[in-house]
């Protein structure tokens, strides 16, 4: 069949830009390769290499490109254009649609790797063939993720220039695609409602700019084994180490605020594989980049160097392999599917980790030796020591999110314990401790060795200034953890030993201060981190009904508050009044207002929140946090449970119509409950003015007086039992300030109790929502010490790259 | 002994205790028999919920009581009583995992993991009514 309108020249220019960029990815790399053995074509191998690798990078930049075109255009016959857009979805977003799925993202991963690139061939200088040769090897493996051709009936990467909508497998024989002019009827699928978000326009150019830049000190490391330059590699490693320690630290925080914003995992931290994917090699490249900055001068670590460079860049490499290949599964919130590329992955996870630890057997023994152990009075030492210690912590968190990769390797049947996130804490506390103990004292140490008594004279203050303030923060915050604390202190003790060394050694020269600044920053981060999870407090318990303690023993989890529309109910600190729903789109919001009382016992407002469900077509609803910020604490509310449904009760046609009754047998001083009143039985008469209730004289007639209440007023009602012609004949009395029906159905004149029916109109049942509420106190901390820790380390890069 | 020899012993000690504590700190992935058999375990049970008994959620009594059935992968049904609210979406569950212990007839569950569909309306190309030239 003849398919009318498909733009098929447009994926046939992608796919050469693909074959393009992997070829020259591949040329480059041999060339470089030979270009960094010393012989008479050096210099004609280097050419051809260097102009390889830049043809290498106009071909991605042609990939990208015409990505781009054909989701702008909405070539909705390929796949990954169907896939992750549609027409509705508005141009701001198309950034995230790019990069949405896995194909994108190898992508923007490799367009960083070839500016990382480009800017080597230039620096890199006499390191450039050898480097050069592996990021480009590196280059040519991601680029082959792209290439969806088949070797042997294997299929190497996916292609989104090839595979076209109508070819997919999944969707044979769907009758659209009998039509010759289906591209007329046809829209995206488009990009999940849940990613329409700022967040992910910025979170992962960042995140994967962070994790491209790991490929440079590896890159290096290997150069370094390779040409015997054991140490030589080092200085120019090193401003691109604590580049990369500073991007993948934002990309990740990012990942937090992300989560912490827009989804309802009640916080920002949550220990999940994919957040742990991330941060492990984030520690083992700070430790990486600390190692490289302590054999700059001195080579004494130079094993440990190399092994944590290698293995920062091979952490990157299995954390994408777990993310990736669908293997977390039930484990993880972040769901990617596998593309079958998994097999690819691993083949070359194990290629570079093979690479590196040859490379590191063939060439330990030739490394320098020094015959003097180094002091331990060093600043070299203890650093060393805080580098092992970041390894050992992520080592204790990847043995720990890889279980699923045990599962599958030893046949184990293991499932991650219910509270994960208290077990890595209480693991990782240790560590955090030292780390921050280290960050404290460590620039007081000096190179090689310290006169301990200048040791102590300086540290002193800092010391007991920390000491004091944070026994003063313990008592202000109510701060009863023994085990906490003591990590409170150390952070306390490394943001004012850090600003001290700041002031009273180097004086205040901002210069010099890169370093110092980006320790405040991270003790801030840890301080931030410390008080708002310890101290979170969750002040939606259920006050409305029964208690869930009687259900027995372990089970409390009373975190939910039931707000029914129109009630004033206390949570935490606040009254809340929960007023109604908006819908606007897929998005539910549900208006929570939020009073205090003021001096005189009234209710103020002091703001509104609007926890949102998305109806997501996609994922099911999801719901969405909303969050108060003020500068000491953050309100933070998601919906747990809500009526779904968009029309509301209050504007309905059928509001006016009356529920079924409800009946109650009550003595005088009784009551009967309706959903907004209490209806109180007073007495009983039988003096009754006939004619104005137009009854005949022989009609026997008893009245009810009822007292009707809500909470702010009290309506008198009288209904009749009517007994005409041996008859009882219905009588209804209304009350339709409260939109109820009363009837007296029935008189026991032993006992003089009657029988009351209530009706009520169907408005007044009031929609409901259940709630939980979290009070994170002092989280800005931890987003000001992201930001200083940013400031920091850009400060030292700047400074770094001028001793270059 | 070296001072590295000190802190690789150390580091060797932690790792150990890291991995101990590890293999320690996990539940079981069981059906409600073998559950059944050790009430003082928490398990992991995988199944589906069991569309044609009633399940019950009442938050104007407590928000935090979710009762329903559910059929393990190998068929037995027993009640869930999950001290939780009601999850949003959760008649749609191809299948769910339920965190928590066997006390005589029910299942007393903590906590519960969901998975859904991920491509509603089927996920395929649809012929859409807006045509466009």
């Amino acid at each position: 069949m003849e398919y009318l309108n498909e733009h098929l020249g447009i994926g046939k220019i992608g796919n050469i830009f693909v074959i393009l960029s992997f070829v020259f990815a591949l040329l480059s790399s041999i060339s470089y390769f030979f270009a960094a053995r010393i012989n008479e074509n050096t210099a004609s191998w280097k050419r051809i290499a260097r102009i390889s690798f830049r043809i290498h990078g106009l071909s991605v930049i042609g990939i990208v490109g015409t990505l781009f075109v054909m989701l702008y255009s909405h070539y909705f016959e390929y796949e990954y254009v169907w896939h992750h857009s549609s027409k509705a979805m508005p141009m701001r977003y198309i950034l995230s649609c790019f990069w949405e799925g896995q194909e994108g993202s190898f992508l923007l991963w490799t367009f960083w790797h070839v500016f990382i690139g480009l800017i080597l061939q230039r620096s890199a200088k006499t390191f450039e063939a050898p480097v050069m040769s592996i990021v480009a090897l590196v280059q040519a493996f991601l680029g082959s993720m792209l290439l969806g051709i088949f070797v042997f009936e294997h299929r190497i990467g996916s292609n989104p220039f090839t595979v076209l909508l109508r070819n997919h497998p999944d969707f044979a024989n769907i009758p659209l695609f009998q039509n010759a002019h289906y591209l007329e009827k046809l829209d995206g699928r488009g990009l999940n409602p849940l990613l329409q978000n700022y967040w992910m326009t910025i979170h992962p150019p960042t995140l994967f700019l962070g994790f491209a830049l790991t490929v440079v000190p590896f890159a290096y490391a290997i150069a370094g084994l390779w040409q015997k330059r054991y140490s030589e590699w080092i200085k120019p490693a090193l401003p691109w180490a604590f580049f990369g320690v500073a991007v993948l630290g934002i990309g990740i925080l990012m990942g937090g605020a992300w989560a912490y914003e827009a989804l309802s995992f009640g916080g920002f931290w949550a220990w999940d594989p994919v957040e742990n994917a991330s941060l492990v090699p984030w520690l083992t490249l700070v430790g990486t980049a600390h190692l490289l900055l302590i054999n700059k001068t001195n080579a004494q670590s130079l094993l440990a160097a190399f092994f944590l460079a290698i293995l920062t860049f091979v952490l990157i490499l299995y954390s994408t392999f777990l993310t990736r290949s669908g293997i977390l599964g039930d484990s993880s919130v972040h769901a990617f599917t596998d593309l079958g590329m998994s097999g690819q992955l691993l083949i070359y996870l194990f290629f570079f980790l093979a690479l590196g630890i040859v490379l590191l057997i063939i060439n330990w023994k030739h490394f320098p030796k020094h015959a003097e152990e180094e002091s331990i009075w060093s600043r070299e030492f203890w650093m060393f020591v805080g580098a092992i210690v970041l390894l050992v912590s992520s080592f204790q968190i990847m043995f720990y999110t890889s279980m699923p990769v045990w599962n599958k390797l030893f046949d184990l049947h293991k499932a991650p314990a219910k509270d994960v996130i208290t077990f890595y804490n209480n693991w990782q506390l240790p560590f955090a401790f030292i780390t921050t103990l280290l960050i404290a004292v460590g620039q007081y140490f000096k190179y090689k060795n310290t006169e301990l008594k200048w040791f102590l004279k300086k540290i002193a203050v800092p010391f007991i200034l920390s000491l004091v303030i944070s026994i003063a923060l313990m008592f202000a915050l109510n701060f009863d953890q023994a085990y906490f604390s003591i990590l409170l202190f150390s952070s306390v003790f490394a943001a004012i030993a850090n600003a001290n060394y700041f002031v009273m050694v180097i004086k205040g020269k901002i210069r010099k201060a890169g370093a110092s600044i980006a320790h405040i920053g991270f003790a801030l981060v840890m301080l931030g981190v410390l008080i708002s999870t310890s101290k979170k407090e969750i002040i939606s318990r259920n006050t409305s009904s029964k208690s869930v303690e009687s259900l027995g023993e372990t089970f409390s989890n009373d975190a939910n508050i039931i707000l029914t529309q129109g009630d004033t109910l206390p949570m935490g600190k606040y009254m809340v009044t929960y007023k109604g729903k908006r819908i606007e789109g897929i998005h539910i919001m549900y208006d929570v207002d939020y009073f205090t009382r003021d001096d005189k016992g009234d209710l103020k407002k002091e703001f509104s929140l609007a926890p949102v469900v998305q109806t997501n077509p996609m994922m099911g609803n999801v719901a969405e946090p909303d969050t108060r910020h003020f500068a000491s604490f953050d309100v933070y509310t998601h919906v747990t449970y809500a009526d779904l449904s968009t029309s509301n009760p209050m504007n309905g046609a059928e509001k006016d119509e009356y529920d079924a009754p409800k009946t109650g047998t009550l003595s005088r001083g009784d009551s009967i409950y309706a959903s907004n009143a209490v209806i109180i039985f007073d007495s009983l008469t039988t003096k009754v003015d006939k004619t104005l209730y137009h009854l005949e004289e022989n009609d026997i007639v008893v009245q009810a007086h009822l007292t009707v209440m809500d909470l702010k007023t009290s309506y008198q009602a009288k209904p009749l039992y009517i007994i005409h012609e041996n008859m009882v004949q219905p009588y209804e009395e209304k009350v339709d300030a409260l939109g109820l029906k009363l009837m007296f159905v029935k008189l026991n004149p032993q006992n003089g109790k009657v029988d009351i029916a209530v009706q009520e109109k169907k408005s007044n049942k009031r929609d409901f929502i259940v709630m939980q509420a979290l009070v994170f106190p002092y989280i800005n901390i931890l987003w000001l010490g992201a930001i200083i820790m940013a400031i920091g380390s850009l400060l030292s890069i700047v400074e770094r790259l001028r001793k270059v | 002994m070296k001072k590295v020899h000190i802190i690789g012993i150390v580091i060797i000690a932690i790792a150990i205790g890291a991995i101990f504590t590890t293999l320690n700190n996990t539940s079981t992935y069981a059906d409600f028999k073998e559950a059944a058999k050790e009430p003082s375990n928490e398990f992991h049970v995988v199944g589906k919920l069991n569309k044609a008994k009633e399940s019950v959620y009442e938050p104007l009594v407590d928000a935090n009581v979710f009762k329903f059935y559910m059929v393990d992968n190998k068929g037995t049904e027993c009640k869930v009583v999950l001290h939780k609210n009601k999850p949003q979406d959760f008649e749609r569950s191809e299948q769910i995992v339920i965190i928590g212990k066997m006390k005589g007839e029910e299942f007393q569950a903590s906590d519960i993991l969901m998975k859904c569909p991920s491509k509603y309306n089927d996920g395929k190309p649809q012929e859409t009514a807006n045509k466009t030239n």
